[in-house]
């Protein structure tokens, strides 16, 4: 689609809106095409091609919200959408709240689209899929099956329009690949998983992405449970932001709001250990979560959520922002077309620290490096509580010395927040969430 | 919906640089969702998705394109650019003669969504509500979600199969939140079927409200959980999330092929106690998972997968049927038009046994009682998996003592199914939607009560011995 295509869209449904007497109406139309390419023997097994697109429309009517959305483009549609967006609003509650935003003075300039992503031949980015897998392979005979070795890529145009003025648009893209694949020895199957995404594809490396997942899936052969213990526990960095995923929930100002998150009320108090520093920026230069504006065409900004262990502040989207008394953050995400835009992280991480992941584990006599981690999305972002199944390497000594598989941990965020009391120099993003390693005082782990 | 000969004429185009197999899969979807927190309604949404996804299949290489621009140019080229992806050496293509098989699940959607206004279907997630505040001045927070959805599909393959089905499925879910002092505790409960507003009407929302705030409440005064192993009584009301992690994942042939899971190479083989029959069912009425055709156009039928022990069946879906030279079972299915399908669950069960599932508890030493299951996960190259417990109680020589909180039980799926020492005759559903490859779909899941010999429980209250009070549910 054509930007003045899209544009005049957008405008179209505005104009539908005012003659339907709606007042404050905000659409929000995106475009995206996305490419995958997975292979598994060197064959490339699925290869999918797609385009999408797709308009939300948000109405504000008597301060009552309703929302619609389609992806059909037509004039039947588009009709149709107002009218299905100004019925959804009559049954919701009244709320003075709501309101759309003024046009802001300025957006970032950002460099987020990269042309030769798709100047590339598909060919190429086959042969990249193919390398991981050669990599993984090569890093030891015993890399004996692969799920999928995969290259991935995507570019989107977004705009946002609302009845106040606000014009909106940018477009981005970002690529990446992954792995997922098999060590076999005696009887024992264990998986190893790598990835990288980045928003050039000249950042990307094939053989690091491989390599690591062959190593992750060699390294755990032989893994068996231990006895039930109270131990230190380190945190590889992708495990950290696993945690943050569960963590962004507790910082967001809709979750204060409705009494559902236990930091509620704690600003400035210390919430954490004073090692740890949480910040949201979507403004990070080079990063996945980073965009010129948020979901309602705010712009996006730098969020500090705990600093050296005190409790900052919230994320907000303008509604939870109004009922603070504060301006957004900038955080209104939305997950597609389909939904309204709600509070939600840019690119969330936890501050490095001066130490290295050696010399983390180096004084711990007897404690677990975790690795992985199932179950991570029954944590309960509400009570803080968790309790995962757990495999990673026994550390003994200052030495990892063999893999562990089949224990629980179990522990609170509240807890978990205050007991970290180490913090790696080694700060890794997973998409829009980084984190360094850390090491956790105590925590209940149970085996056998 | 699509005219047949445009459809026939697409297929044609995706098979043009020479294919085994194209398929197209069109989709048009209405939803609705409406959501009510801090004691009113907040947030109503609805909206169209429609679009159509062509899958090309040459050799052991698959492309897949999908598009929402619908008009015939564009699905031609879609078409071409799928072909052209896949393609292999020239191969026959024989003129299409569509024909549409028999399904096996007969019913009638009574009230269908869009028949219903939003003031009524408001109402009744106001009931929930109303009825989960009214529990206990102790809950702070409800959140009642409902949503139906309305999917309308075509598929048409070059095996000469054309279906057209209309889905409809109704959910509704309540979370509640309760708190005293510095503890947050939550309760969650959910209904789903393949139904419309009838849904609401067979389920009533108040009580699901109530139940939810219910266990907010009970769980303030549960203790921590134990930690280490120990023997585990699940309840037939407890759901079948263990079942889905344990071993329907692990049953799933494109992992079996792949040599990803540790039950791959043992059709015939004992891999549970003789007590155990695994079943997944697309056919049960009303039932979340149930579907009359599954999303490649095939019949879903009733599969056993594991009987009396032995492992009879994998689940299949045309490519991992096409594989080994035979018929799919059914378990084809994709989230949406954007994605392959690849084999799923549809409503998966452990069969009734004889035993009195009060008799089980009674006759419990010491243990874990499991009285509602949360959601899971599994590691099927090795068979780990875990599930949380959402509600659970310590048993003491068949007393059931405290509730206990934040607990995780960790095992491993065969292992586990040969700890089988006891099921009981009852049998309870619950519904989940089960994720795969980034792909969501809704399934149920059951059990009866069973006995498992031991389990690792990962709590924060260290070695437990039960000495408190005891509390009869």
């Amino acid at each position: 689609m054509t930007e003045t295509k899209y544009l005049s869209l957008a405008q179209q449904v505005l104009e539908k809106s005012k003659d339907k007497g709606i007042s404050l109406a905000e659409v929000f139309l995106v475009n995206s095409e996305e490419l995958t390419i997975q292979v598994a023997r060197q064959k490339v097994e699925n290869l999918k091609l797609a385009q999408e697109s797709g308009l939300g429309l948000r109405v504000i009517v008597d301060n009552r919200l309703g929302y619609a959305f389609t992806s059909d483009l037509s004039v039947e549609a588009l009709n149709k959408v107002v009218e299905m967006a100004l019925h959804n609003s009559r049954e919701s509650v009244s709320d003075t709240n709501w309101e759309l935003p003024a046009p802001p003075s300025a957006y970032h300039e950002m460099a987020l689209y990269d042309e030769r992503i798709f100047e590339t031949p598909v060919e190429e980015k086959i042969r990249f899929a193919q390398e991981i897998e050669q990599a993984a392979r090569a890093f030891d005979p015993r890399v004996k099956i692969t799920e999928r070795t995969a290259y991935q890529d995507s570019r989107y145009q977004i705009c946002i329009f609302n009845s106040l003025g606000l014009q909106a648009a940018y477009r981005g893209s970002y690529c990446g690949g992954y792995a997922v694949v098999v060590g076999q020895e005696n009887d024992d199957n264990q998986t190893g998983f790598a990835m990288e995404y980045a928003l050039r594809y000249q950042e990307l490396d094939p053989i690091k992405i491989g390599r690591e997942a062959g190593q992750k899936a060699i390294r755990m052969l032989g893994a068996k449970t231990i006895p039930s213990a109270r131990m230190p526990v380190v945190m590889d960095p992708y495990i950290v932001t696993n945690f943050l995923g569960v963590l962004q929930n507790v910082f967001s100002g809709e979750a204060v709001l409705k009494g559902k998150s236990f930091l509620k009320g704690k600003e400035g108090q210390q919430v954490a250990n004073p090692l740890v520093t949480i910040i949201d920026d979507g403004t990070m230069p080079g990063r996945l979560g980073s965009s010129p504006f948020d979901g309602e065409g705010i712009p996006t900004s730098a969020t500090p959520l705990i600093e050296e262990g005190k409790l900052m502040g919230f994320l907000h989207n303008s509604y939870t922002a109004k009922k603070f008394g504060l301006k957004s953050t900038g955080n209104a995400v939305r997950g597609s077309y389909k939904g309204t835009p709600e509070v939600g992280i840019t690119n969330l991480y936890l501050k490095p620290g001066p130490v290295s992941p050696e010399d983390i584990i180096k004084d711990i006599q007897k404690g677990l490096y975790i690795t992985d981690v199932m179950g991570m999305h029954t944590a309960n972002p509400i009570s803080g509580d968790f309790s995962l199944g757990a495999s990673g390497l026994l550390i003994e000594n200052g030495e990892m010395t063999r893999p562990v598989r089949g224990v629980a941990m179990a522990g609170n965020l509240k807890d978990l927040l205050l007991d970290i009391d180490m913090v790696g120099n080694d700060l890794t993003f997973y998409v829009a969430k980084g984190a360094p390693t850390i090491r956790i005082k105590s925590m209940s782990i149970s085996g056998t | 919906m699509m005219d047949k000969k445009d459809i026939a004429r697409i297929l044609e185009r995706a098979m043009g640089h020479g294919a085994d197999f194209a398929e197209l899969f069109w989709e048009h979807k209405v939803t609705t969702g409406i959501s009510c927190e801090d004691n009113r309604i907040e947030r109503i949404n609805s909206g169209i998705d429609e679009g159509v996804g062509i899958r090309v299949i040459a050799g052991d290489k698959t492309s897949y394109a999908y598009t929402n621009d619908l008009s015939l140019q564009r699905l031609l080229e879609v078409a071409e650019v799928a072909g052209k992806a896949a393609q292999k050496t020239k191969s026959s293509f024989q003129a299409l003669n569509f024909t549409t098989p028999v399904s096996k699940l007969e019913f009638t959607v009574e009230k269908l969504p869009d028949t219903v206004d939003i003031k009524s279907k408001a109402a009744k997630v106001m009931e929930a509500n109303n009825a989960a505040r009214a529990v206990d001045p102790r809950i702070r927070q409800v959140s009642v979600s409902y949503g139906d959805v309305i999917q309308k599909v075509t598929i048409a393959n070059t095996n000469d199969i054309f279906v057209e089905d209309t889905r409809v499925r109704t959910r509704l879910s309540v979370n509640a939140v309760a708190a005293e002092g510095e503890v947050i505790q939550t309760g969650f409960q959910s209904v789903g079927g393949i139904m419309g507003f009838e849904l609401l009407e067979e389920n009533d929302p108040a009580s699901l409200g109530e139940k939810a705030a219910q266990r907010a409440v009970l769980m303030l005064s549960a203790q921590p959980a134990p930690t280490g192993k120990m023997p585990v009584v699940m309840a037939g009301q407890a759901g079948g999330t263990m079942v889905h992690e344990a071993c329907g994942h692990g049953l799933e042939a494109d992992l079996v092929q792949k040599k990803l899971s540790v039950y791959a190479g043992k059709k015939g083989e004992q891999v549970a106690s003789p007590l155990v029959t695994v079943i997944d069912d697309g056919t049960l009425p009303k039932k979340f998972g149930s579907l009359r055709y599954d999303d490649e156009g095939h019949p879903t039928e009733k599969t056993v997968l594991i009987n009396k022990g032995i492992l009879e069946e994998y689940m299949y879906d045309y490519q991992t049927a096409r594989e080994e030279g035979r018929e799919s079972t059914g378990n084809g299915r994709r989230e949406s038009y954007k994605d392959r399908p690849i084999p799923r669950m549809r409503n998966t069960y452990i069969a009734s046994g004889k035993e009195d599932p009060e008799q089980m508890i009674k006759e419990l030493k010491y243990g874990l009682l499991v009285t509602a299951m949360g959601g899971g996960q599994v590691n099927t190259t090795n068979g780990d998996y875990v599930f949380d417990v959402a509600e659970g109680y310590l048993v003491k020589d068949g007393e059931i003592l405290h509730p206990v909180r934040g607990a995780t039980l960790t095992g491993n799926g065969p292992e586990t199914l040969q700890l089988v020492e006891r099921v009981g005759k009852d049998l309870g559903f619950t519904i989940g939607v089960c994720g795969k490859e980034g792909q969501g779909a809704p399934v149920s899941d059951a059990q009866p009560t069973m006995s498992i010999k031991e389990l690792i429980i990962g709590g924060t209250g260290g070695p437990g011995n039960g000495q408190v009070k005891i509390r009869r549910v």
